[in-house]
């Protein structure tokens, strides 16, 4: 246990001594214009990107855990719980289910990436790791959203 | 480290990498708790009823009691349309019947509480500027997770014991 929370401790410490050294002058005075010099910089946006992804996926994903921890007290009263799982099945919620499914799977591909590079390597290859990471989202959710949606929105469209 | 300005996350105090260490170790066995519960709960498998099943399961409803033939004849309750498989109580019972799904599935909660409140205090410490509201934030963080752990356990627990 010692061993790896000595572990941990260092590769925590080697990226947030890169993360500062990479970062340069807009370390010490956040301002707007420091702001808009990063944004417009061509080298970090995709790296932007990816953080702000995450972190409203995540945010998100914390706020529809505690809708749905309240909504399975249902599970106290099976009349209760069919109505409740009723309202999930509305075409509103169906394609609000996919948009769930693919925060998930942009949150998770994305953590791993984040998890692999703070582990093993700094890649100098930022963008094409987030493109892999976005087409591999766009796969994931289209995979497991195509049949979520197919009773209410494919179906009626076959002959 | 104590400044009312500290730069959050470039300190390397316990706490912080323990956080940093947990948010990556629940992060690891969420990929796959998240994608088993998917697979039961969200794609048409077993362990969901078809349309066929769903409209045996609801005449059987229909004819226990009052409460249930008002909510389906309101509407409330709703067969299920060609091809769709429906989560119903019967086959979550049935499923939770298992210790070991019960297990399954609060592990899950523990751990997605766990990541996600430990994300959240984070963020709330980027914005959060004066310590000790930061503090309180936290403090209001952990209070809604206890909570939300003690709920969904007593639910997974008490399943089918009414
Ligand atoms: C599917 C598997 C998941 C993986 C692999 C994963 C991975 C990660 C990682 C590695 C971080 C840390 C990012 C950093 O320190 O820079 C993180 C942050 C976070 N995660 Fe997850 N996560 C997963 C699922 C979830 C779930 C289900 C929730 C919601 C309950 C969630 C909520 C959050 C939040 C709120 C943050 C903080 C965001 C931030 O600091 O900007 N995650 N996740």
């Amino acid at each position: 246990m010692l061993a790896v929370s000595g572990f941990a401790h260092q590769v925590y410490r080697i990226g947030m001594q890169q993360n500062i050294e990479r970062s340069g002058p807009s370390r010490d005075n956040p301002s707007f214009r420091t702001f808009l010099s990063t944004a417009s910089s061509y080298k970090v946006r995709a790296g932007m990107a990816a953080w702000l992804l995450h972190r409203l996926t995540g945010l998100a994903l914390v706020f529809y855990l505690a809708i749905h921890i309240m909504g399975l007290r249902s599970l106290s009263d099976p009349a209760a719980f069919e109505i409740y799982i009723t309202v999930y099945r509305s075409p509103l919620f169906k394609v609000a289910e996919v948009m769930l499914l693919g925060a998930v799977a942009f949150h998770a591909f994305n953590g791993l990436r984040i998890l692999v590079q703070d582990m093993f390597f700094r890649s100098e290859r930022q963008r094409t790791l987030f493109y892999i990471v976005l087409a591999l989202t766009v796969i994931v959710t289209l995979a497991g959203g195509v049949p979520v949606i197919f009773p209410y929105f494919i179906a009626p469209l076959l002959p | 480290m104590n400044s009312q300005y500290d730069v959050h996350g470039v300190g390397s105090s316990r706490s912080e990498v323990f956080g940093w260490l947990m948010q990556r170790i629940t992060g690891i066995g969420l990929v796959l708790f998240l994608m088993l519960h998917f697979w039961v709960q969200h794609m048409p498998t077993g362990f969901l009823a078809t349309a066929a099943e769903y409209s045996e399961i609801l005449k059987g409803l229909g004819e226990k009691g009052p409460e249930f033939a008002g909510a389906i004849a309101e509407g409330k309750i709703r067969e299920a349309l060609p091809g769709e498989h429906v989560i119903t109580y019967s086959k979550v019972l049935e499923r939770l019947q298992a210790p070991l799904w019960k297990m399954i599935d609060i592990m899950l909660l523990f751990f997605a509480l766990l990541h996600g409140m430990l994300g959240l205090a984070k963020v709330l410490g980027d914005y959060i500027q004066r310590s000790s509201l930061r503090k309180a934030a936290v403090i209001c963080c952990w209070a809604v997770t206890l909570f939300l752990a003690v709920q969904g356990t007593v639910s997974v627990m008490t399943v089918g014991m009414n």
